[in-house]
């Protein structure tokens, strides 16, 4: 009796319900991001014809609906997978399901939100954007439209995540840990050696003083090359890096900082581009 | 160059866009780059447009907007530094002279937007009280206006109140401030880069950002060659990482192979 019951109850959710919960995740998980619930609103809307299919009274929807405006926070990137297990859950077990789910949210935000936002938010920006700015200076819009592909391509992939979710969400978290911090490390030690790559070729630093004594003439940049080709944008890179480290900076206030260094610096003519 | 109306039209729906695209398909993903290739290409210039936007996307490598941290707005700075540069033909440095402030000051209407949106939050809580399914999608979906009007209003102000002033501000700059601001932007990548250094795990990988540096510094690899060295020790390292894992599998295996007799 009790598998019947549950036979037909899973078969409620169609998978044009997913390509629709699909759909309002990718336009509206951050459309309402606010200070006090951050992404509430969106895994809401996301979830809203969910709510309608599955609970036929008032008192329930209303329910499900607050539950679902309740403070969350994750990569939108990935966050359609957490929504796909919800589904997966409200779908067999209803509103019975109502702890396990704001435990489910909660639990998978933060390490989601860790994921998704190196690979998605910091690596692949940093790879693409190094390529894309290094022939970008040059005029050579080559590589933003590598990016721009490369965009389509991820647009793409985020779509798998919801169903992926809905149909073997619980199996796949168990199994993908390890290889995911994997993952993660390779695409953290890609993006380092893209990094230490920028530094001497999109920074622009020449110390254009000529010292002079008799008949010599001493070029400073010259003896600086010397040393290490591009020894001035790595102690400034050095800099930055000691300065941030500092309590009370910020990346805002290092900006600033470097911005007015900048303009002294340029306007006595101690460092040229 | 003067510019027309149309152009501040698309620029100021480009301004909209771009934090909108940020927040759903992510396809301009809201960086500073793609937002300056667009702009020149309203403006009939695309490279100053890329050489503008090349030069923001350097500062903001490794900031993010995590967490509900505002980063600098150098996609708004990417439009008005590219249509300037080409109405005063000043070049690229003084662009950046203009869009750094102006990304540094749009930070507060971040702020703002995402203040602002609380107040349909709470009007989405009041209408679930009322079972109003309708009325709970419309207010979550108004959360794009302050959004968009945040970044769109501010360019359109710029624009239009710049087309006069600016021959002004630009005839009277004086030419240690032209230098200044060109050697600013010439080193103002070293904070992206930094941030990016502090956020990453550097010290664990850093003999990948010695590889990286040598390629490029001393024999002149260009980045997509680096990308390449960089991607084969990546799958390298994922492997080995795969075969450690096993090894350790492997000898809890051996153990239980002498005690159970299992097949290995």
């Amino acid at each position: 009796m009790n598998s019947a019951n549950m036979k037909t109850n899973s078969q409620k959710i169609t998978k044009k319900d997913l390509f629709r919960a699909n759909w309002r995740w990718l336009w509206s998980s951050q459309i309402c991001w606010n200070y006090e619930r951050m992404m509430s609103t969106g895994y809401l809307y996301t979830m809203l014809p969910t709510i309608q299919k599955l609970y036929p009274e008032k008192e329930d929807r209303v329910a499900m609906m607050k539950l679902h405006n309740q403070f969350f926070n994750t990569n939108a990137y990935v966050g359609g997978f957490i929504v796909g297990m919800d589904m997966a859950i409200e779908e067999k077990e209803g509103r019975k399901a109502e702890e396990a789910i704001a435990g489910l949210k909660a639990g998978l935000m933060g390490s989601f939100a860790g994921v998704g936002d190196t690979i998605f938010g910091v690596i692949l920006p940093t790879i693409f954007g190094s390529i894309a700015s290094y022939m970008g200076l040059k005029g050579n819009p080559i590589g933003a439209i590598i990016w721009l592909i490369a965009n389509f391509v991820v647009l793409f992939l985020r779509f798998a995540l919801l169903p992926m979710g809905y149909s073997q969400g619980e199996k796949l978290i168990y199994a993908a840990g390890n290889k995911l911090n994997r993952l993660t490390d390779a695409a953290i030690l890609l993006g380092v050696t893209v990094v230490g790559a920028l530094i001497p070729t999109v920074v622009n630093a020449n110390v254009p003083l000529v010292f002079k004594t008799g008949k010599v003439v001493l070029k400073a940049q010259s003896i600086l090359d010397q040393i290490m080709p591009s020894l001035v944008p790595v102690l400034l890179v050095a800099v930055c890096y000691w300065l941030l480290g500092k309590k009370k900076m910020t990346s805002t206030k290092l900006i600033i900082t470097v911005l007015i260094a900048g303009i002294i610096l340029g306007g006595f003519g101690i460092i040229g581009k | 160059m003067a510019i027309t109306w149309w152009q501040i039209l698309l620029l100021t729906a480009l301004a909209f866009w771009m934090i909108i695209d940020q927040l759903t398909v992510a396809i301009l993903c809201n960086y500073p780059l793609l937002i300056g290739l667009v702009a020149g290409l309203i403006m009939g210039d695309i490279k100053t447009g890329l050489v503008v936007g090349a030069t923001l996307q350097l500062m903001v490598l490794g900031v993010g907007t995590y967490g509900g941290a505002s980063m600098p707005d150098f996609m708004t700075g990417a439009i008005v530094g590219t249509a300037y540069a080409v109405m005063s033909n000043k070049g690229v440095s003084f662009a950046i002279g203009l869009a750094v402030p102006v990304g540094l000051l749009m930070v507060q209407l971040d702020v703002l937007a995402r203040f602002t949106n609380t107040f349909f939050l709470h009007r989405v809580d009041k209408m679930i009280e009322e079972d109003n399914e309708k009325g709970v999608a419309h207010n979550i979906i108004y959360g794009m206006f302050p959004w968009g009007l945040s970044r769109a209003l501010p360019v359109l102000l710029m624009l239009l109140v710049g087309k006069n002033t600016i021959q002004v501000v630009v005839n009277s700059m004086p030419q240690w401030l032209t230098n200044g601001l060109s050697a600013a932007g010439g080193i103002l990548p070293v904070v992206g880069i930094a941030i990016l250094l502090r956020f990453l795990p550097t010290k664990r990988f850093i003999a990948y950002l010695l590889i990286g540096f040598f390629l490029a510094a001393y024999i002149k690899v260009p980045m997509l060659g680096v990308a390449i060295i960089g991607a084969a020790m990546a799958i390298i390292y994922y492997k080995q990482s795969e075969t450690k894992e096993a090894t350790t599998t492997q000898t809890e295996g051996g153990h239980e192979n002498e005690l159970g007799e299992y097949e290995d």
